[in-house]
């Protein structure tokens, strides 16, 4: 077994860490323990959301981002290892890692939000309430991270294709799809948030969970070889230039597509919990962000031949389209709460939630844990690592 | 076991606010986190403007979407205590997804900042787990129920003072406060309300008061069409809630 790892910058050489990752992972972490702190001194008031306004803010919001985008990291993974398209290789590795990392990033915004974390731990699965989305979610969720770290451990003694092997990889897809639904469903069940209802949204939160994996995929891929597709070996600069920018075309226009449906059925609709909410979103400057720069952009670059195989127009495709995911993942969760359910005159208007500096502090912990979750793999373990029979 | 329901009659309340108190006074809570609350509403303009005000107790549910979404059972509809809808403080994770599963809005996680200045946790700061603790509070406790005073991460809301009405006598039609017999198992809403516009009984008992209420007066529950079949009628006029519109812009 190879224990190369590799550089961010490309004048390092593989063998030594990922300093700016780790730097970037440190920094994330030392903001996120300030907000803990603020968190363990004054509580949840530390927060700006509330019984009356926002009940689920941008903790949630990231939680949403992290594990859909955990998701479609094993979709990635999984077109080699589940479908066995043998081009994906190359990041198949990385992927189930970046997986993992993000998956954990997702459940310490989470755990960190709710009232009481360490009760959760014996108190949902010893009651066992199946009627719950939550608790669906949550099992498949915890299920998919058990099958990732079985599944990495295959790949990190470099059994790629034996039958125990590819029964892990297809039993952790299976799992993932469950999970993403059943996260949908947490939402999508709720009739009484016309916002968010509707069996769309699984559908939804599958198209954008497949393209925030993409966008990870090929950020982290390029990060780790400088962005220097002469750095790579020729299997991976050919997935990276021939195969990856169209994919990441198609799955963001199929996204752009669902979101322009979405933008307009919203704005169309007489129902004012959605279409009040949708009006408002689109009059603010976040919505244009997501959709100009964030969405629009990219889709053009990727759609140009010649852009397309540029290492730093797929690197800014992919920051800018985190960036949207991101802000679509809050502008939904925030979407669906904003308008006050049988408040009265004290409510005459959008409620109004912008996160606290201690909201945001659990997220950049859980991002800032799992980019360090991500550069000790890449120090420890060799990502690039790829089935010797290719 | 009786299947507790309430009657609010709109052309009697005067909206006086005098059953947030009494709620608040009988379960400490906190400032603001009113789990009884009378909600304002204008609608239309002039020269058709009405206003409209509305009693919001927890409707504790026939069908309670709040039950179904906890992921620990914490929330739960006890068929033995009148088909109220209880929190189990030992057992609740203070997710909150009963609070975005209640269409009425009834359900309080306090941990967050005070909706009411002075923040009354900082000026009585809380004893055994409990969210504060004032000078004066009621010696009813049960945390498997919701009952008490909140403590930290966990969801409160309206109980229907259960911690009064489970000790009525077995086999009560009405709950009715001019009965000296009856009246300390009153609910405290019910009890101080000064019209008289608020009824509490068996929707079990054919014989009951608050059936004959909602029969002879056509009692009707809001938001019917989520599906949560409230055990809360309203009677009278104006027994319905506006659709949301957004303030004018300046």
């Amino acid at each position: 077994m190879s224990t190369r790892a590799e550089s961010v910058l490309p004048e390092h050489s593989p063998g030594s860490l990922p300093i700016g990752i780790l730097l970037a992972g440190l920094v994330l972490v030392a903001i996120g323990l300030v907000g803990v702190s603020n968190l363990l001194t004054q509580g949840h008031s530390a927060f700006n959301t509330g019984s009356s306004g926002v009940v689920w803010g941008l903790p949630v919001s990231a939680y949403v981002f992290f594990v859909l985008s955990s998701t479609g990291l094993t979709f990635v993974a999984s077109v080699a290892m589940v479908f066995g398209i043998k081009a994906f290789y190359p990041i198949a590795k990385r992927c189930v890692w970046l997986a993992l990392a993000t998956l954990i990033a997702g459940f310490i915004s989470l755990g960190l939000e709710i009232g009481h974390p360490l009760r959760m731990i014996w108190a949902i699965p010893l009651n066992l309430q199946v009627r719950s989305p939550m608790f669906w979610m949550g099992a498949f969720y915890f299920l998919y991270m058990f099958f990732l770290i079985w599944k990495f451990s295959y790949l990190q003694r470099n059994d790629w294709d034996s039958p125990a092997s590819r029964n892990v990889g297809i039993a952790s897809f299976v799992t993932v799809i469950i999970a993403h639904a059943t996260l949908g469903l947490v939402f999508g069940m709720m009739a009484m948030r016309p916002f968010w209802y509707g069996s769309f949204v699984p559908v939804y939160f599958l198209a954008t969970a497949a393209l925030s994996g993409l966008a990870f995929a090929v950020l982290f891929t390029y990060l780790s070889h400088g962005t220097d597709t002469s750095r790579m070996e020729p299997t991976l600069r050919e997935l990276m230039e021939r195969f990856i920018p169209k994919i990441f075309a198609l799955v963001l226009g199929v996204v752009l597509v669902f979101h322009l449906s979405r933008t307009i059925t919203g704005l169309w609709s007489n129902n004012p919990e959605i279409s009040l909410v949708m009006e408002y979103q689109v009059g603010t400057w976040l919505f244009h962000l997501e959709l100009w720069l964030g969405m629009v952009l990219p889709f053009i670059l990727l759609l140009l031949p010649g852009m397309r195989v540029q290492p730093m127009i797929q690197v800014l495709s992919a920051v800018l389209v985190l960036m949207a995911v991101f802000i679509g993942r809050y502008e939904y969760v925030v979407g669906g709460q904003i308008i006050p359910l049988w408040k009265g005159t004290w409510y005459p208007d959008f409620i109004a939630y912008t996160p606290s500096f201690t909201e945001w502090g659990l997220v950049a912990l859980g991002g800032g844990i799992g980019l360090l979750i991500y550069a000790f793999g890449s120090w420890k373990f060799n990502l690039r690592e790829q089935p010797r029979h290719l | 076991m009786a299947k507790w329901g309430m009657v609010i009659d709109l052309d009697k309340c005067t909206g006086c606010q005098a059953c947030t108190t009494a709620c608040g006074m009988e379960n400490n809570t906190l400032p603001g986190e009113n789990w009884q609350d009378v909600l304002y509403y204008t609608e239309g303009e002039y020269p058709s403007a009405q206003m409209k005000w509305l009693p919001r107790p927890c409707m504790q549910c026939e069908n309670p979407s709040c039950v179904h979404v906890c992921p620990t059972r914490a929330t739960y509809k006890d068929m033995d205590a009148g088909g109220i809808v209880f929190v189990d403080w030992n057992k609740c994770i203070g997710c909150k997804y009963c609070m975005i599963a209640c269409p009425y809005g009834v359900r309080f996680y306090t941990d967050e900042s005070p909706l009411l200045e002075p923040n009354l946790t900082k000026v009585f700061p809380g004893r055994d787990g409990q969210q504060w603790s004032p000078p004066y509070q009621n010696p009813n406790v049960d945390w498997r129920r919701g009952i008490g005073i909140q403590p930290k991460g966990v969801v409160s809301k309206c109980t229907f003072c259960y911690h009064k009405v489970s000790k009525a006598p077995e086999g009560v039609a009405d709950l009715d406060e001019d009965n000296p017999e009856l009246v300390e198992y009153v609910p405290a809403c019910v009890r101080t309300c000064p019209p008289k516009a608020r009824y509490f009984g068996d929707l079990d008992n054919p014989g009951s008061n608050v059936n004959k209420l909602v029969a002879d007066r056509k009692g009707v529950r809001l938001l019917d069409h989520t599906g949560n079949r409230p055990q809360v009628y309203y009677l009278g006029s104006g027994a319905s809630i506006p659709a949301f519109r957004p303030a004018p812009k300046a």
